[in-house]
């Protein structure tokens, strides 16, 4: 195994427990990992933006491929840093509507056409099937019922123009049991995605484990405990 | 009986902790074997994935980072080891900039494994910036988009790329995604305008979020968390990282329901013996 792969293990467990430390209580050594955690993120994605855009998108077509109309794009962007100077920071506003400008065109009809119009069109569908054999009702058709009710009830429960009695109100329960069933399918999701995460770094904290990578993960658990009843001490007032 | 209920309603949430992760920790040492079902949604992708011809272009899109990796990752293996197996050619991109290393890394593993060459066989494109502008330029011009692969090589000096112009020539599209630029930017900015099929993985926290596409068939199937990895490894017929990890994941959930159940219970038994006892 190289050397790198084991340095790289060790430091992967290391900041791992340090982090998980924190289920115990909050703590220092809790937040030096919090801290290094930010820098890296930052420091990693400030270098991928670097070299992804101003060296790859920018400066090289520029410089190798002659695309000298890049320097238009590239002075809005400028015009944007203006805002760190409060006299011209109005310049900042050329840049922000051209972005919203764009923004706004290229995004409205795509979203409008795949999140309004087409799930309409999902909403809409035949609620019996008509085959050779007769008419039938099927599950397939039970389904798209629910789906019928369920976004009726829920636009009746969110249409606040009419006061929700009689009839209306019986309706926008029914929406509300539908938000319901969909909040608790949601956070079944959600605990099965956080105990995923779980499950993928207890996977790696049990790999670390073996002689291979020096026994990492035992090493530096104990090391932790230790931190920790070290920080407990120091903490204790002195009687 | 009421202090015991007392005191399970009490319980330190360290505890809770401990018992969630010995419940985690225990079926990856012991593997328990729980059964698999596969569901239809995932069941699609990988018809569809049987169906293409050899030598087909599949893109696949590793919207995540290293947040996502313990869901996606074993999602992008067992989806590159089955194009593979059926010998389409892999394109690779990310629109994540953490995502190009752990893309990289899957990429190699599968390729290395199944013998596959690259430029040949599969191509890392690497990060493309710019969310759904990455998507639109690569729609308008591919090689613009991307003049260089992840390791620098011309995108003119590429086999696998002699013919792609722009996304048109892409026929399906598969999207890991961890969140926003993902499955959606793809179908918004992608599918809607270049007419290729598009499949999804997403975290299990998203997936409720992907349903209504589904539904609608604006994507043709989709792989929910690692649960949906594992049953794609079933069908594969591999038993990978995501197999591993359901026995652990089940004895979580059961341990979840039992808590929820039991406070539950302990909670409104307890008001009834106070209410009696005052």
């Amino acid at each position: 195994m190289s050397t790198e792969t084991l340095i790289g293990a060790w430091v992967a467990v290391g900041l791992s427990l340090l982090i998980y430390s924190f289920l115990y209580k909050d703590n220092p050594f809790f937040k030096l990992a919090e801290h290094i955690f930010v820098g890296v993120s930052i420091g990693y994605l400030l270098t991928i933006t670097y070299y992804q855009v101003m060296v790859n998108k920018l400066y090289l077509p520029m410089m190798q491929q002659g695309k000298w109309w890049l320097v238009i794009p590239a002075f809005l962007g400028m015009l944007m840093l203006s805002r760190f100077i409060p006299p011209i920071a109005w310049l900042s506003r050329i840049s922000f509507a051209f972005l919203l400008g764009i923004s706004s065109g290229l995004a409205i009809p795509r979203q409008i056409s795949s999140f309004i119009l087409q799930q309409v069109q999902g909403t809409i569908k035949p609620l019996i099937t008509v085959g050779d054999s007769g008419v039938m009702f099927t599950f397939a058709n039970l389904n798209s019922l629910l789906i019928l009710i369920g976004v009726v009830s829920v636009l009746f429960y969110f249409f606040f123009s009419i006061e929700h009695t009689g009839p209306v109100r019986r309706v926008a329960r029914i929406g509300i049991y539908f938000l319901m069933i969909s909040f608790g399918a949601a956070f079944g999701y959600t605990v099965m995605a956080r105990m995923s995460l779980l499950i993928g770094r207890l996977d790696e904290l049990v790999l670390y484990s073996s002689a291979a990578y020096g026994h990492a993960t035992l090493v530096l658990l104990a090391a932790m405990i230790l931190g920790l009843v070290w920080w407990e001490r120091r903490q204790r007032p002195e009687s | 009986m009421h202090r015991f209920f007392l005191r399970l309603l009490r319980l330190d949430r360290r505890i809770i902790f401990l018992l969630v992760g010995l419940a985690t920790l225990l079926p990856l040492l012991f593997p328990l074997g729980f059964p698999i079902r596969v569901s239809p949604e995932v069941k699609k992708i990988y018809d569809h994935v049987e169906s293409l011809p050899a030598g087909t272009l599949v893109l696949l899109s590793f919207d995540f980072e290293p947040g996502g990796k313990p869901e996606l990752y074993p999602m992008a293996i067992a989806l590159l080891r089955h194009a593979f197996q059926r010998n389409l050619k892999v394109l690779g991109v990310t629109l994540w900039p953490a995502g190009a290393g752990l893309a990289e890394a899957a990429l190699a593993q599968v390729a290395r494994e199944q013998s596959k060459a690259r430029g040949r066989d599969f191509v890392f494109l690497g990060y493309a910036p710019g969310e759904a502008n990455a998507v639109i330029s690569m729609g308008q011009d591919f090689r613009a988009a991307f003049p260089t692969d992840y390791a620098g090589t011309e995108i003119a000096e590429i086999p696998l790329l002699m013919n792609v112009r722009s996304l048109r020539d892409i026929p399906y599209v598969l999207s890991l995604s961890v969140g926003f630029p993902g499955i959606e930017t793809w179908y918004v900015y992608g599918k809607e305008k270049y007419g290729f099929e598009l499949g999804g993985g997403c975290t299990a926290v998203s997936a409720p979020r992907f349903y209504p596409l589904l539904n609608t068939g604006q994507i043709n199937g989709l792989l929910g968390g690692l649960r949906g990895a594992a049953e794609y490894e079933l069908l594969i017929g591999t038993q990978g990282k995501a197999i591993a990890g359901m026995d652990a994941q089940s004895a979580t959930h059961f341990l979840i329901i039992f808590l929820i159940v039991a406070c539950n219970a302990a909670y409104f038994l307890t008001g009834r013996t106070t209410a009696r006892r005052s």
